[in-house]
């Protein structure tokens, strides 16, 4: 059987990154093919390949045994490709009807729109999605959740022969995730090749037909799903032992540094969190995607109004109602998206490093450029951030080092609680391994740490106490000792509550 | 960062290098001390609004009601202590309140409703000046300022250096300390290039907004301080169109118009290639509009030429921004210079022509071989009524040998009309003639032409009889009023109701004729009433629509007396749309544009006096006073074909009024 | 469809609540023939606003419309006087302002420089070259059928108000029906989607301000046969105008969504401000500080209205 698409020895380089080393893929009509690996093992890149929306340094792409040259998103479209990504890419001044339809019409300028049939199909679809909001609804007045279905409506409108799938389920609730589910199998049943990514090793092993993991750039194989076991596909993935990469955690906990009870943030969907943190503690915060995790940590933060419960530091009741308040009582928030809100991109390094801190480089108000190089320089040379000077502007490192320079720079503000919010998310291996040793250093100089992850090797291997949240509360916390991957899954799903 | 910055604004420094020394070579006088300071003493208020808009522009904002703000915090000195009695400081210092209130409406609505500074500065354009207009009537401006005040404007220190200069170069020191040394100025480049970026490190930006907003208020309201000194007159319509000027400057100056990049000293580099290219184009005796022009056609190409250099780094480069601002310059820089060479090319082959005696322009630029220069000025260049002026004065230029520099604001704008007397001092003309938009702000500088021995007339409008040496007046005052109301009578058999539509409140000369006007009404015709009184500000569509209004509104009116050249006709055209055949129309303005109406009977007699002659008189007598040959206490002179012309103690007067009517009003083409 | 009404809701509210206030204060407001000269006066500024509100739907904008209207007008006064037929006025005013619409469009489009600096540059560049080319003089002695067409007043306005209700009702009903104009929306709110969906975003920027530039350049013929003859220096602030039209009649300044219904009750609210004044016999010199009032008030409104609700403000 031909595949539908074939990809034989996908190059891809981004400035120095190597993100593509020769991969080769293929999926077949009626398949859904899993594709699963590390965050920055390059899967987002291949299906971006795939989608059009990059090209390829070197390789071969086959559509059905034709060969593929220069494919652009319009190309790739009319060749019956259908991508749903993370991000919703919807137009949020339209409506959903309009979405659709701009989808797969072809472009006539200047031929009447008939609104009522848009609507009667744009219905149509949605149903068949199992979505229940109505065509005419602006997008901008949707949910995620909601969006997703739209997108999903898309790309079942296209009748496309490959629709390709990047973690789905990631902001879907367990009704919504089981209608997806039913749409994979249809989809597959009707002959389309399905490529899904995701994490959740449990859906894989209902829905793939076939697996291929992806490491550091390279395919590590294919294989039939129903051959793997979980713990095939984390040593493919991992290509290690997951224990060895993570510090020992032996260091002693003090008295609580930061105390949160019952803290909400209704409009961003928080509700009643409480825990208490201790110096020189690791509280992991795990939990799936959209579980509130984030929403959380900005309201401790200062950056959303809490509306609800209070917040002690070191012992003392305080309101945090801005990130300036929270800094001034001594937290740091490194932030989830390090591109918008870690680091301005443009500013160089020194200037990135010291922004939280002009304080200690300035004097009666005016900056101190001498001081301000020499700081930057002693952090640089730290946190080994790989640049050819502090003066390089931050856009033209590499994700690892943007993300050393976002640390740096609220270590150098000399925090008692410090918030890390996916530190090593998009990171190579080597990178992460230096985060992971310093989280562990500043562990052991009392520093209480929130570390948020969706990597669950990584909140078990760094966590003292594992925190759950599960759509926006707190599902439970798990002591180190006690606790297993299954177990904080269960939790994050939502099934049993498990008490500390 | 900071080698590459420098490098940048060396090409920008080279660049004025250039202009200046172009200049100096085209322009008369142009590199001399005295003219830099006056370059200096021009560009105060607008580098003072200029340095405020850098840090706006630099969050990523803009802020376009700094010129209107000008307006509002002048009439408010103004009002506050001419009519409320308030001490000059005092009223100063609520001045600055307003500008820091204004200030403060921008600041709440863009930095703590977060709403698109666009529009709502947009909207506070409209309101600031809005509000100036409608407390001062659009017309009452407050002058005869203490000298002490008006030193600040227009005095001299040292003999030498412009007094407002010092606070300039204390609002440079200030900016300059904010933006690149302090802690706030680092925070404003972090909002520039990311607001959620400087939000989550922890940067107040909310706060470093209203900073921006209230300083730009407050810059505002100093530089309608140093305006009011400057022109001696506090009116509503001060600063307009600066803040487009300010913009400009600062985005010329090599900052992104989306924030986030730019310094001080680009802006300050940016606003004095402005000011050298006016003032050259000025001393040069070319049109006022080339400035304009290669403003905005460099504007353009400096940001294209941006943007087209952007797209080429391929690879990320280390000093990708700046290799781009350099090839930025270097662009810009060729083009004003290639842009020079031109006008300097043209000018030299047009002096060359005069040299070997064929007329060519009157307004070339070299002086000498015992040719006067009469430098000539109307209120507004784009009024039909003067533009049938100049034929006349260029006749006489002719006729006497004489280099007649013909030019002036387009629009009626007292302040651009100091500008040019300045230009002409520096210059240093023979004679200079000045139809007076504002007289109280023009007086100051006609006395400074004076004293430096430049002879002075005032023609059509006056100013302060000690600022010049002679008036030529078309008419008497009375003549002119009489002869209206005399007219009017004829139409309204002696009573009923009239109305006048004037075209500024503020302006001298039309308001002494409304008086005249209803002076003999008084006296010889108490049956006939004044109904209402309308400006139209010299605009021939709101002549229309507010002769449209005053017809319905007083349905009893059945005359319009219209003082304004482009008014008359189009408050003909409101009364023949209307319908209305029991309307008449009269009133001062040129035959050609009321001659349709005047066959088809709407506008019953048109008043004026041969405009020709009007500004052929004001050479000839400008010639003879430069000459010599006319002296104080002369009771008539020769004017040319004009023959002997009568002298009432300084003003000369052309003779009376003209009537042109359906009988006679085809003879006359002007 | 409340919702779709929820922005214009300020600008409709403020307009009904001061119609209602001159019915008592005023009523000759309301005789036919001074509504009928409102409306003539505002046909031009309903015209550009129209167009104006397409550029910002697609996330620009454009504050060279004012020098683009003098233009047209004195080009199309001294083509008549040239001997150009008519009624090839509009189509020439129209041309030429598409010409200059497109020198706007191509900068802004394809050297994607910033809209906002080159109107502006355009802007004082078009006014200053008409300054320097017509020296200030108005066009005049043009042919007796300059005037209404040589149809007439009473049918020279029936023209005017019929052409300018026809355009804008066809522009409201492609804005809604035609794709070609759709994907000026969808360029609008998000215009890497469009781009991967395959509009070509490019063009359909440029394909705005060219449209803005033609509007702007009928407009201008439209309001120059009013009269005999054309002045020099028309169109000043029209650009802040029309603008404000489109802000007080709902439209978001950041794209995507347009409110055509809206810009007309902005340019009637905005329009009537300043007969009204006189009717009331208050000073027309405070008509600038209500229209900029009008417009604060409007955003401030719809910013606090969106904060209540949680949805994304106008401005």
């Amino acid at each position: 059987m031909i595949p539908v698409l074939e990809a034989v020895g996908i190059r891809k380089s981004f400035g120095g990154v190597r993100a593509l080393r020769g991969v080769s893929f293929e999926v077949c009509a009626g398949e859904v093919h899993a594709l699963v690996g590390e965050n920055g093992a390059g899967k987002s890149t291949l299906i971006k390949i795939f989608a059009g929306a990059l090209q390829p340094d070197e390789g071969e792409i086959r559509l059905e045994g034709t060969p593929i040259e220069h494919l652009t998103p319009a190309k790739s479209k009319s060749l019956g490709i259908a991508v749903i990504y993370q991000q919703p890419a919807l137009f949020p001044d339209l409506t959903v009807s309009e979405n659709i339809a701009l989808a797969h019409e072809p472009p006539t300028a200047f031929r009447r729109i008939d609104w009522r049939k848009r609507n009667e199909h744009a219905a149509t679809l949605l149903s068949r999605v199992g979505a229940d909001m109505l065509p005419q609804a602006y997008v901008s007045s949707l949910s995620m959740p909601e969006q997703q279905l739209v997108e999903i409506a898309k790309a079942v409108d296209a009748e496309a022969r490959l629709v390709i799938m990047d973690e789905p389920t990631a902001s879907l609730g367990d009704r919504d995730a089981e209608n997806l589910f039913r749409i994979v199998d249809e989809l597959r049943k009707s002959g389309a090749a399905v490529i899904y990514i995701s994490h959740r090793f449990e859906e894989l092993f209902a829905l793939a037909d076939r697996v291929t993991v992806l490491r550091d750039g390279e395919s590590m194989g294919t294989f039939p799903m129903a051959e793997m076991t979980n713990r095939d596909l984390v040593r493919l993935m991992v290509g290690r032992e997951m224990e060895a990469v993570f510090p020992e955690r032996n260091c002693t906990i003090g008295e609580p540094v930061l105390e949160v009870r019952h803290l909400s943030c209704v409009s961003r969907g928080v509700h009643d969190v409480s825990f208490v943190l201790r110096r020189g503690e690791v509280l992991g915060l795990a939990g799936l995607v959209g579980s509130g995790r984030t929403q959380f940590a900005e309201t401790l933060f200062g950056l959303s109004r809490a509306d609800g419960g209070s917040i002690a530091v070191g012992g003392k009741a305080v309101r945090i109602e801005s990130p300036q308040q929270a800094l001034a009582l001594g937290l740091a928030y490194v932030p989830e998206d390090r591109r918008r809100h870690g680091v301005i991109m443009d500013f160089p390094v020194s200037m990135n490093t010291t922004l939280a801190s002009l304080e200690r480089v300035s004097r009666g108000g005016f900056l101190d450029f001498t001081a301000e190089q020499r700081v930057a320089e002693e952090y640089r040379e730290r946190f080994r951030v790989k640049a050819p000077s502090v003066d390089t502007p931050v856009r033209n490192l590499s994700g690892g080092n943007q993300q050393k320079v976002s640390l740096a720079r609220w270590l150098m503000t000399e925090p008692r609680v410090l918030i890390l919010d996916e530190p090593t998310q998009g990171i190579d291996i080597g990178a992460k391994h230096e985060i992971y040793m310093l989280i562990g250093e500043l562990a052991a100089r009392g520093i209480g740490i929130i570390l948020i992850s969706s990597e669950l090797a990584e909140v078990l291997g760094m966590s003292d106490r594992i925190a759950v949240m599960h759509a926006g509360r707190l599902a439970g916390v798990l002591d180190r000792n006690h606790a297993d991957a299954h177990m904080v899954m269960e939790l994050a799903l939502g099934h049993a509550a498990v008490s500390d | 960062m900071n080698r590459a910055t420098k490098r940048q604004e060396f090409i920008l420094a080279l660049l004025i290098a250039v202009e200046i020394a172009l200049f100096s070579t085209i322009g008369k006088n142009f590199f001399s001390a005295a003219n830099f300071f006056e370059c200096v003493r021009l560009a105060v208020e607008i580098g003072l609004i200029s340095l405020a808009m850098t840090p706006v522009i630099l969050t990523g904002g803009i802020d376009l009601s700094v010129g209107s703000m000008m307006g509002l915090a002048a009439v408010v000195f103004g009002g506050l202590w001419q009519v409320a009695g308030f001490p000059l400081a005092a009223a100063a210092v609520c001045a600055l309140i307003v500008g820091l209130l204004g200030g403060g409406i921008n600041a709440l609505l863009i930095a703590r409703l977060k709403v698109s500074p666009l529009i709502v500065t947009l909207g506070t354009y409209s309101l600031f000046r809005g509000i100036a207009e409608g407390i001062t009537g659009g017309a009452r401006s407050y002058s005869n300022l203490p000298a002490s005040f008006l030193y600040l404007g227009q005095g001299y220190i040292a003999g030498v250096v412009p007094t407002q200069m010092l606070v300039l170069a204390a609002a440079i020191v200030f900016y300059w300390l904010l933006v690149h040394r302090s802690v706030i100025g680092r925070a404003f480049y972090a909002i520039g290039l990311s607001p959620h970026g400087a939000r989550y490190a922890a940067i107040p930006v909310t706060r470093r907004l209203t900073l921006v907003y209230l300083l730009s208020g407050l810059a505002s309201s100093i530089a309608a301080l140093i305006y009011v000194a400057h022109i001696g007159q506090a009116k509503s319509d001060a600063g307009t169109g600066y803040e487009l000027i300010a913009i400009t400057a600062v985005v010329l100056g090599g900052t992104s118009i989306f924030g986030g990049s730019g310094t001080i000293r680009g802006t300050l580099l940016g606003l004095a290639a402005i000011v050298i290219l006016e003032d050259g184009l000025h001393l040069a005796a070319l049109p006022a509009e080339l400035a304009g022009i290669s403003t905005g056609v460099l504007l353009v190409l400096t940001i294209a030429l941006e943007r087209l250099a952007s797209r080429q780094r391929a690879a990320v480069a280390e000093n990708q921004e700046f290799e781009m601002k350099n090839s930025q310059l270097a662009i810009l820089c060729s083009t004003v210079i290639v842009g020079a060479l031109i006008v300097a090319g043209s000018n030299w082959y047009l002096v060359k022509n005069l040299r070997s005696g064929t007329s060519g322009d009157t307004t070339a630029a070299k002086e000498g071989q015992g040719r006067l220069t009469v430098a000539m000025m109307p209120k507004s260049k784009g009024d039909p009524y003067f533009i049938s002026c100049r034929a006349g004065a260029e006749e006489a230029a002719k006729e006497f040998n004489v280099n007649l520099i013909w030019d002036g604001p387009t629009q009626v704008d007292p302040a651009k009309q100091n500008e040019f007397v300045e230009g002409w001092i520096t210059r240093h003309v023979d004679a200079i003639a000045v139809s007076v938009g504002n007289a109280a702000s023009i007086s100051t500088v006609l006395r400074k032409a004076r004293s430096q021995g430049i002879k002075v007339v005032t023609w059509d409008a006056d100013a302060a009889p000690d600022a010049r040496d002679y008036f030529i007046n078309q008419a008497t005052p009375q003549g002119i009023g009489g002869t209206l109301a005399d007219e009017a009578a004829k139409i309204l058999h002696g009573k009923g109701e009239f109305a006048i539509i004037t075209g500024a409140l503020s302006a001298a000369n039309q308001n002494l004729w409304i008086q005249y006007i209803k002076e003999r009404v008084a006296s010889k015709y108490p049956e006939m009433k004044l109904a209402i009184l309308r400006p139209c500000d010299d605009d021939r569509d709101k002549a229309f629509s507010e002769t449209q209004t005053i017809l319905k509104v007083y349905p009893k009116v059945k005359v319009i007396i219209g003082i304004s050249a482009p008014g008359v006709p189009g408050s003909a055209e409101a009364v023949k749309q209307s319908g209305r055949q029991d309307v008449k129309v009269i009133g001062l303005s040129l035959p050609n544009l009321c001659k349709p109406y005047v066959h088809e009977g709407v506008v019953q007699a048109v008043v004026l006096w041969k405009t020709r002659d009007l500004a052929y008189l004001t050479v000839k007598a400008a010639a003879a006073l430069a000459r010599g040959e006319l002296h104080s206490g002369a009771t008539s002179f020769q004017a040319g074909r004009l023959g002997d012309v009568k002298i009432e103690g300084t003003d000369i007067i052309l003779g009376s009024p003209f009537v042109f009517t359906r009988e006679n009003i085809d003879q006359f083409n002007f | 469809m409340r919702k779709l009404l929820q922005r214009e809701f300020a600008g409709f509210i403020t307009l009904a609540l001061f119609l209602i206030y001159l019915a008592f204060a005023a009523p000759s407001f309301y005789s036919l023939g001074n509504l009928r000269d409102i409306a003539l006066a505002n046909v031009s500024v309903l015209l550009i606003s129209t167009g104006m509100t397409l550029v910002i739907v697609v996330a620009e904008i454009d504050i060279s419309v004012g020098s683009l209207f003098a233009i047209c007008g004195v080009c199309g006064g001294l083509l008549a006087r040239g001997g150009l037929p008519i009624w090839m006025l509009p189509f020439a005013g129209i041309a030429i302002g598409s010409a200059l619409g497109a020198a706007n469009g191509g900068l802004v489009s394809f050297v994607k420089a910033p809209s906002i600096v080159v109107t502006l540059a355009t802007m004082v560049a078009w006014r200053e070259a008409l300054n320097w080319a017509t020296g200030g003089a108005w066009v005049e002695n043009l042919p007796a059928n300059f005037q209404w067409f040589g149809l007439g007043q009473a049918a020279g306005e029936a023209v005017l108000f019929s052409a300018t209700a026809v355009l804008f009702l066809a522009i409201l009903w492609a804005s809604h029906n035609l794709p070609a104009f759709r994907s000026i929306y969808a360029t609008g709110s998000d215009a890497e989607a469009a781009r991967l969906a395959g509009i070509n975003t490019k063009l359909v920027v440029f394909a705005a301000f060219v449209l803005v530039g033609a509007l702007t350049g009928l407009a201008s013929v439209l309001n120059a046969v009013r009269f005999s003859d054309v002045p020099a220096n028309a169109g000043i602030g029209l650009e802040l105008q029309s603008i404000a039209a489109v802000v007080v009649g709902g439209t978001p300044i950041t794209g995507g969504r347009g409110r055509l219904m809206g810009t007309l009750i902005g340019v009637a609210l905005l329009g009537i401000i300043g007969p009204a004044l006189t009717y009331l016999q208050l000073s027309p010199y405070w008509e600038k500080a209500i229209q900029g009032g009008i417009i604060l008030v409007t955003v401030l409104f719809d910013a606090l209205a969106s904060r209540a609700e949680k949805r994304p403000a106008l401005a």
